[in-house]
């Protein structure tokens, strides 16, 4: 049984701006769901929120085990992640920035050598290993942020905007790996406004509008 | 691995430490001022004191009025300076012992070379001022040094009260500097002998002695260890014996022989 | 003119035939700065990176404080550790003025603020995209910080060289608590204020060239590190 997150009555604001709306939702399937909607509709937030790098200002984030309900402490952090739509390049090595998740959790450095040729191979930058990542493409980085994600086998995948600021033929790229990602147990999720290339992606669909979750 | 780079640098600014402030216990401080250090006498008679005893004296130079303060405070273990009245306020507050007179060296007052206030052929110091005063510029050190002393003393004596006056000049500095700042300004002051011969040539000074040899101006130097009964911890045994080594007939000759580059004699020994 | 060239061909000369004093005065120079610098930064880079990454009551008074004590003039710290470490001050006890040790105390004082205010600007200047990615991936609060912190290692680098810039230069307060004593605690910049000071310009100039050349040595291999760490932008 594969972990599950269920997010009941979100609501969250900026500024006085409210961008969640008691906004509920479960992702409970493996498979990829594709959260779309126009753009100011609170996927990003929605998104920040279920991965825990923000707090709601009310509602819960809930994630289950074997219909177990487990803490949302730093080793429940860990089963998941998130690739930011910049994803913040560390300046430092291709193989350093996707070994980074191992290293913080302690993995032993020949394990990590395995792991992250394996991620490079995965989105196909083994050849850029030792090069220094800022001076990767966008479309080459955003690889590398799968890569880096994906090292880390994440049970939870948050995607959000993926393509955003790249050109079509990068964009092909990452939706290929998009679909090869997909394995049991694990769920995706991706945001992005753009409609066609939802469906392409998505088993689930999921549209949000002015802050809320159209239930199918 | 981190820990242990950063144990070995902690180590290493230890040992750089403990090696930089390596130092006997046979060595004093010795209070002293800025022109006597100038004048390169130290390099050259404590070499010889130092081979004697074994005694490492460590010379701090400031200005006079700074050099006795160090005393005061217990900085030092002995202080050689020159400024007769100082000295003698700060031993009968009892911050200082064991005063002896050890050398003199001449005051004489230069000015420009054509001396446009008609100094030369005065004998009187007093009288010099005085027509210095308001005729033209004068320079002074500024800076509570024993030659800054010797002249306020001496425009205390002349009445009048120089400091604000336009043609008064304090600049605060050194001797050498200050001689230079009166060849620029076109301007009298009063410097040490040993300073004016040692320089006059170098600094292409366009100046003159225009007045010399008036008792008034005469420089004596004393030394004097600091009261062990004010300050515990001050090396009294140390400084007592470079205080007697001073005053010997080995010290005397050792300051007597000294000259400066141009062979000139700078310091007259005249211990009692 | 003609002082100037002679001040060149003699720093040239003293090079040259480097005798035992003027060896011993640069090295003395080198292991004063050195150490007053490495502890400046093992305690100037973790404070300037708590400031920079916590937020706390009264940071902005700190860094107030810090960006002012770097413009303090150096002759004014020196007068404060005299003070403070004269036999009639309140740490006279421990024998320490006129050492190299109280030249390093208020060498320290003067980059302390240097290295720990520009650590912090460097920083706050990391895109805070880096510490959510970070977070992202897993990290803990502190392994966080320690992202960041690597994150602007060639700013911090740069707080470094300003610190060692500072040190290296300064004459004031070194010339009141060191005393300029011959052979134990005379430095470049002090043996350059007594050259000056005696006349002897080829002298004072030489030795300028000399410290010139090693500030410039130093400098640039830092320089080096910081523009391979440097190539490229964030994206």
């Amino acid at each position: 049984m594969n972990l599950q997150l269920r997010a009941s009555n979100i609501t969250k604001s900026y500024h006085g701006d409210r961008v969640l709306k008691n906004t509920s939702y479960s992702f409970n399937k493996s498979g990829v769901y594709v959260l779309t909607g126009p753009n100011g509709s609170g996927k990003s937030t929605f998104l920040r929120i279920c991965a825990l790098l923000e707090e709601p200002d009310s509602g819960e984030i809930s994630f289950l085990s074997d219909g177990k309900l487990l803490m949302n402490d730093i080793a429940m952090r860990r089963r998941i992640t998130l690739l930011l739509p910049k994803i913040g390049v560390f300046n430092t090595s291709v193989f350093k920035n996707v070994a980074y998740g191992l290293k913080i959790r302690g993995h032993k450095s020949d394990g990590i050598k395995e792991k992250v040729d394996k991620a490079l191979d995965f989105v196909g930058l083994s050849h850029k290993k030792y090069q220094k990542a800022i001076t990767l493409s966008s479309g080459e980085t955003q690889r590398l942020g799968i890569a880096r994600a994906l090292v880390i086998d994440p049970e939870i995948l948050f995607l959000d905007e993926p393509t955003a600021s790249i050109d079509q033929k990068n964009t092909k790229i990452i939706e290929d790996i998009i679909i090869r990602i997909k394995r049991e147990e694990r769920v995706v999720v991706v945001t992005t406004h753009d409609m066609a290339q939802a469906e392409r992606l998505a088993d689930f669909m999921v549209i949000m509008k002015e802050g809320k979750i159209n239930e199918p | 691995m981190k820990k242990t780079v950063l144990i070995i640098i902690l180590f290493l600014v230890a040992a750089i430490l403990s090696e930089v402030n390596a130092s006997s216990d046979k060595e004093i401080i010795c209070a002293s001022t800025t022109s006597t250090e100038n004048s390169g006498l130290f390099g050259h008679i404590l070499p010889i004191f130092e081979k004697k005893t074994g005694i490492k004296v460590k010379v701090v130079a400031r200005g006079t009025g700074a050099a006795i303060e160090m005393g005061k405070r217990g900085d030092a273990d002995v202080a050689f300076v020159h400024a007769k009245e100082l000295e003698l306020k700060a031993v009968e507050e009892g911050f200082f012992v064991n005063r002896h007179e050890v050398m003199y060296n001449d005051f004489v007052i230069i000015g420009p070379t054509n001396d446009p206030a008609k100094i030369k052929g005065i004998k009187s110091t007093i009288e010099a001022f005085k027509k210095i005063a308001g005729s033209a510029s004068f320079v002074s050190r500024g800076d509570n040094s024993g030659t800054n002393n010797m002249e306020l003393s001496i425009w205390k004596k002349t009445g009048i009260v120089p400091k604000g006056q336009e043609w008064y000049l304090e600049v605060g500095q050194g001797m050498e500097k200050t001689q230079r700042i009166a060849n620029e300004k076109r301007a009298y002051t009063l410097t040490d002998r040993g300073t004016w011969l040692a320089t006059k040539d170098k600094d292409n000074l366009d100046m003159v002695i225009v007045l010399e040899g008036d008792p008034t101006l005469f420089n004596q130097y004393a030394v004097m260890a600091v009261n062990p009964e004010k300050h515990t911890h001050v090396k009294y045994k140390e400084a007592m014996e470079f205080v007697n080594w001073l005053i010997s007939k080995e010290g005397q000759q050792a300051i007597g022989s000294f000259k400066d580059k141009n062979g000139n004699q700078l310091f007259i020994p005249n211990a009692k | 003119m003609n002082s100037m060239t002679e001040g060149f061909l003699k720093a040239f000369s003293l090079i040259y035939n480097l005798d035992q004093e003027l060896l011993g005065i640069i090295l003395l120079s080198l292991k004063v700065s050195g150490a007053a610098l490495i502890i400046s930064s093992i305690i100037g880079v973790p404070a300037g990176a708590v400031i920079g990454l916590k937020k706390f009551p009264g940071r902005g008074f700190i860094i107030t404080l810090l960006n002012t004590f770097m413009g303090l003039p150096p002759v004014v710290v020196g007068l404060f550790v005299y003070l403070l470490l004269s036999r009639s001050g309140p740490l006279g006890f421990m024998g320490l003025l006129y050492t190299p040790s109280a030249m390093v105390a208020a060498q320290i004082i003067l980059a302390l603020p240097i290295v720990a205010s520009l650590c912090h600007s460097a920083i706050v200047a990391v895109d805070p995209i880096i510490g959510q990615a970070s977070i992202t991936l897993g990290a803990t609060p502190y392994q966080k910080a320690v992202a960041i912190i690597k994150e602007a290692r060639y700013g911090i680098l740069s707080s470094v060289i300003a610190g060692f810039g500072r040190v290296m230069a300064e004459v004031g307060a070194i010339l009141i608590v060191g005393g300029n004593i011959a052979g134990y605690t005379r430095v470049m910049t002090t043996t350059i204020a007594l050259e000056t000071d005696k006349g002897n310009f080829e002298l004072a100039l030489a030795l300028g060239v000399i410290l010139l050349i090693i500030s410039l040595i130093i400098n640039i291999a830092l320089h080096l590190i910081q523009r391979k760490g440097m190539a490229g932008t964030i994206r």
